[in-house]
């Protein structure tokens, strides 16, 4: 195929999408409306709703993007739903039916498909591409487990915090953190959505860039090369040395040096001599296996570009 | 895999998909479980007032300051917090919000702003129409204050005292002692970003974000002299910017994101050198130089979006980028010695092209059953042209002529899963996973495919508590291995680990149980053993072992608090061969690790808050080696770490709130690696001395918090 001929394709591609959904494009990016009597609303909107629940831990969402009166594509944007954007039409619930309305959370009655169809209404088209195909939505994960949409600030969107949102299930995860070698969530300097998108992702593990490799070196950018001389293993998988959410090893290592290098080398003459305790500080110090072990010399692993950098030394 | 995608019979292909995806718009089906919102028949929600609504407008805001005193304090506790001494640091912080009756906003919010760790965000527009962040963020990063060093930097020079011995061991040097000076090692990350988006509409979006991060500091690094090495100091000074722009469109039922990356890193340094502290091996060879990492660039253009598809409640997303990485640094000369030139060409023009395709589905044919699968290819092709360079080993002698390795790699992965609820207590899972992956030429493999399956079963024997039992299997396969693509001299019977055969096994158990409406326990307990049966040199087999649980227990909104614990049993045999004919050595490793923790918060009376939080988190690693017959045990290594943090608020006025912190930290540890490891504890080895970490701080910490602005429009109730 020509260059020509997948633009063409692409052009044609991308009309389509929008004539299909030319009929919607127009209107606020709501969800989609099923027919129903205008009695099953409350009379008033929020301001039915407020007249009962007026305390600051429902009002709080005043303070949030999702209630900005003059945001059309927010529930409180001219013409919006209000609280029923969410909750579903509430005449009943105003009434005094208190089932009548979709609640929120673990102990909510509405189940979580019904929950979280409310959220993918509007955000299936943004924030949640992926959410469908995602690990969350295989394992029935409501939206609102993880956020907090009345509260001033949702705990989930700030670094500090998200990580006790996300070690609730992730209790693994959060232990790595407290081993001596970790990256900087536990001082609140990262968040699990540094490296990972928990609304679903075409990558492994739902990260935030399209492999291992892009999502660490969208940070680490020094390790990304190309190099004059590669190493392997680098090239290919970051993890395939370091375990990311911690380790009690330096460097997030999976494995101490000089085993780790041994894993993988076994040349004639040193890379192949069993270290053994013979070897440390007060014996016969080997530079094999103390301070760096084997990076004393080979210090380049992650790559050299030196003309004489071939054996990561230079 | 291109050729799948762009094939002669593409474009009609597409054509052919666009009219399909056009045909459908006839076809509006709601999908199953659609919220009634906008467009309910009778309902003009014009005619809603909002009047009760609290909307802020106006401005709001809250400013803290107060003073932290840290006691004992140094590089392991300010690794990443920056109060890496003992004293006094000022505490500050603002955050305040602005609402206009237009719609128009502004938020700030600064923390830290006392300590190397400082962060903020900016962000202001107009609802709807426009928005603007800016952000800053602070990452300390202390490494070692236990390194003395011989070595005086200047520039990218590293140089020994005019009164330096050399000598053929570090016993040798005889002004050693005197010519150590301690450094500290650590670097600080900021980072900057500036956000614009543009919302023409409220279907597009037109977004701009451009980041800055810089890295400057010193690291570790070292270096040898054929059989001699160093540890060395290395000044670090790096800066990457990058610009992401692009479009987003979302609609009902379709949405695409299209964006341009690009990304620049530059290393301000180009090399480092350093004077050999041993005597020359070879006359000339005095000097030592070292490669920094090379300035890159890295350009991508992406594309991704879903479509939710009429039928099934099925949802379509896919995403595409292609890529270039970039790298002509020029090249160093191949030696310090008289005479080394630089090689010709005298850089690479390094030319990786990075290609990602992915296609994912997920569906609800029935109600009890959803399934969901999806395809992805990785291509790393590395377009540099092949390069032969004359190298010098160690700055001592002049080598063979070697050729670059190109590192290509194809990356198929497939995936798939369904779930099923067979009764309303019981919900069946089965799902897999098949990697292929494809080397470039001059690789040890040609081929790895790795299969995985798994099944799991999540019950509800009664309404608070479910569990989930997951049991599975994954068995990789590689092509013949080819040993004469193996480095000189390795042996060839070596596996390495990501290349080798590997069974695995796996199972994985959770459990909730929530048992009155205020506690709440979980559980999780996971087990793994791979087995690299083919490797008789190598990695050989490492299970994992862990276990985790959190009791919660929220009796009413102002009282909650939790235990936690955790442990973690990984172990590991490796077998290795010296001399490839002597007796074999194996060598296992097992890491223990333990957490622990216990808390609460409590708001006694209205004024008053009072948070508690104790962790304790110790690890042990043990390595055994069998060499020549003869069992020998390392040291254990350790770490223990202990943390209390204890908070107290005191809401004095409206207005006015008072905040007391206590923070006491002991951390220890042992690595045989560096304890008791000098300078010259190594014959060949002029170290750092670095030491294991160890810190027992204290950190007491007084601010004052106050609120500046009210709402003047709070809710209130109907008349």
């Amino acid at each position: 195929m020509t260059p020509g001929g997948r633009t063409r394709a692409a052009l044609v591609l991308l009309l389509g999408v929008l004539a299909w959904d030319s009929g919607a494009a127009a209107e606020p990016v709501l969800p989609a409306a099923k027919t129903v009597a205008a009695s099953d609303y409350s009379p008033q909107g929020a301001d039915t709703c407020l007249s009962c629940h007026d305390d600051a831990a429902v009002t709080g969402i005043f303070r949030t993007k999702h209630a900005r009166p003059n945001d059309p594509r927010g529930p409180f944007g001219h013409g919006g739903l209000q609280c029923e954007s969410c909750h579903g039409p509430g005449g009943a619930h105003a009434m005094g039916e208190t089932s009548a309305i979709i609640d929120f959370g673990a102990k909510a009655g509405a189940s979580t498909q019904k929950q979280n169809a409310q959220c993918l209404g509007c955000h299936q088209s943004n924030a949640a591409h992926d959410w469908a195909s995602s690990a969350h939505a295989a394992n029935d994960v409501a939206c609102a487990s993880c956020h907090r949409l009345h509260a001033a600030k949702d705990p989930v969107l700030t670094a500090a915090t998200q990580i006790e949102v996300c070690s609730t299930c992730h209790q693994a995860q959060h232990s790595d953190l407290d081993k001596p070698s970790h990256h900087p969530l536990r001082e609140g300097k990262m968040a699990c959505t540094s490296c990972h998108s928990p609304h679903g992702s075409t990558a492994p593990a739902q990260l935030i860039k399209n492999t291992v490799n892009e999502t660490c070196t969208s940070c680490h950018a020094e390790y990304r090369g190309p190099f004059l001389w590669e190493h392997q293993p680098v090239a290919e998988d970051c993890t395939n040395c370091h375990q990311p959410h911690g380790s009690a090893q330096p460097a997030m290592l999976k494995l101490r040096v000089p085993f780790l290098c041994q894993s993988c080398h076994e040349g004639a003459g040193h890379p192949s001599t069993a270290n053994t305790p013979r070897g440390l500080a007060g014996a016969m110090p080997s530079p094999y296996l103390l301070a760096g072990g084997c990076v004393n010399c080979h210090s380049q692993v992650h790559g050299s570009n030196h003309p004489s950098g071939r054996a990561l030394m230079r | 895999m291109k050729s799948i995608l762009w094939g002669r019979h593409a474009s009609s292909t597409i054509g052919l998909l666009a009219a399909f995806v056009v045909s459908v718009a006839s076809a509006d089906v709601p999908s199953a479980e659609k919220p009634a919102t906008n467009g309910a028949a009778g309902v003009d929600p014009q005619d809603w007032k909002c009047a009760l609504c609290p909307f802020l407008q106006g401005y709001a805001g809250e400013a803290e300051l107060g003073a932290q005193y840290a006691s004992g304090a140094n590089a392991s506790y300010g690794r990443y917090t920056g109060i890496d001494h003992s004293g006094t640091y000022a505490d500050a912080g603002v955050s305040g919000q602005w609402r206009g009756s237009d719609g128009s906003y502004a938020n700030y919010n600064l923390e830290d702003l006392g300590l190397a760790s400082r962060d903020g965000v900016v962000d202001a527009g107009r609802e709807g129409r426009y928005d603007l962040r800016a952000s800053y963020d602070g990452q300390p990063s202390r490494l070692y204050d236990t390194a003395v060093t011989p070595y005086r930097a200047n520039g990218e020079n590293l140089g020994l005292p005019p009164d330096w011995v050399a000598a053929g061991s570090t016993a040798g040097m005889s002004t050693l002692a005197q010519s150590l000076a301690a450094r500290d090692i650590g670097y600080d990350r900021r980072s900057m970003s500036l956000l614009g988006r543009y919302f023409p509409s409220a279907s597009w979006t037109l977004f701009g974000e451009f980041r800055r991060q810089e890295k400057s500091g010193t690291d570790l690094t070292g270096a040898s002299f054929l059989t001699q090495a160093v540890q060395l100091i290395q000044p670090v000074d790096y800066v990457t910017n990058s610009i992401e722009t692009g479009v987003a469109w979302a609609g009902r039922r379709a949405s695409f994101r299209l964006s341009y990356t690009g990304s620049w890193f530059e290393d301000n340094n180009s090399t480092l050198t350093f004077d050999n502290p041993y005597l020359p091996v070879v006359p000339g060879s005095s000097e030592g130089r070292i490669g920094v990492p090379p300035s890159n660039v890295l350009q991508q253009l992406s594309g991704s979006g879903q479509l939710q598809l009429p039928w099934f409640a099925t949802t379509l997303s896919y995403s595409a980028s292609l890529g270039r990485l970039r790298q002509n640094d020029a090249f160093l000369p191949s030696s310090t010695l008289i005479g080394a030139a630089v090689p010709v060409p005298s850089s690479l023009d390094g030319n990786v092209q990075l290609s990602h395709y992915a296609v994912r589905l997920a569906s609800r044919p029935l109600p009890k059953l959803s399934i969901r699968g999806g395809a992805t290819y990785d291509g790393r092709d590395d377009a540099t042209t092949p390069l032969a360079v004359d190298y010098t080993v160690t700055d001592t002698f002049s080598g063979s002529t070697v050729t670059r390795s190109r590192y290509n790699q194809d990356r198929v992965y497939l995936d798939g899963g369904a779930d099923y609820a067979l009764l309303r207590w019981i919900k069946i899972g089965v799902g897999g996973i098949f990697v292929d992956k494809h080397y470039g030429p001059g690789q040890v493999l040609t081929n790895t495919q790795e299969a995985q399956s798994w099944g799991r079963a999540s019950i509800t024997p009664m309404a608070p508590l479910t569990f989930t039992l997951k049991y599975g299997n994954a068995l990789r396969k590689v092509s013949s291995f080819n040993a004469a693509a193996l480095p000189p001299a390795e042996n060839p019977l070596i596996r390495a680990y990501d290349y080798a055969p590997r069974d695995r096994l796996f199972s994985a158990f959770t459990g909730a149980w929530t048992a009155t409406s205020t506690l709440t326990w979980t559980a999780e307990v996971f087990l793994a053993k791979d087995d690299y049966r083919n490797s008789p040199l190598g990695l050989h087999s490492v299970h994992e072992q862990r276990e985790s649980t959190t009791l919660t227990w929220t009796p009413r909104e102002t009282l909650s608090a939790y235990v936690d614990a955790g442990y973690q049993r990984l172990f590991s045999l490796q077998n290795g061969n010296s001399g490839w004919v002597t007796a074999p050595w194996s060598a296992t490793d097992t890491e223990r690790f333990w957490n622990a923790g216990i808390g609460g918060r409590w708001v006694p009376q209205q004024r008053w808050t009072v948070s508690l939080d104790y962790l304790i988190a110790p690890s042990y690693g043990d390595t055994d080696t069998l060499a020549g017959g003869q069992p020998q045990a390392f040291p254990q290594n350790w770490t223990k770490l202990n943390t209390t943090r204890l908070a107290l608020g005191y809401q004095w006025t409206a207005a006015l709130q008072i905040h007391i912190r206590y923070t006491h930290e002991s951390y220890n540890s042992n690595d045989w690696a560096l304890a008791g490891v000098g300078p010259a504890t190594v014959p060949n080895l002029l170290a750092l001395g670095i030491q294991p970490y160890r810190d027992n701080v204290n950190l007491f910490g007084l601010t004052v918090r106050y609120q500046f602005g009210r709402d003047n429009t709070p809710a209130r109730k109907s008349p």
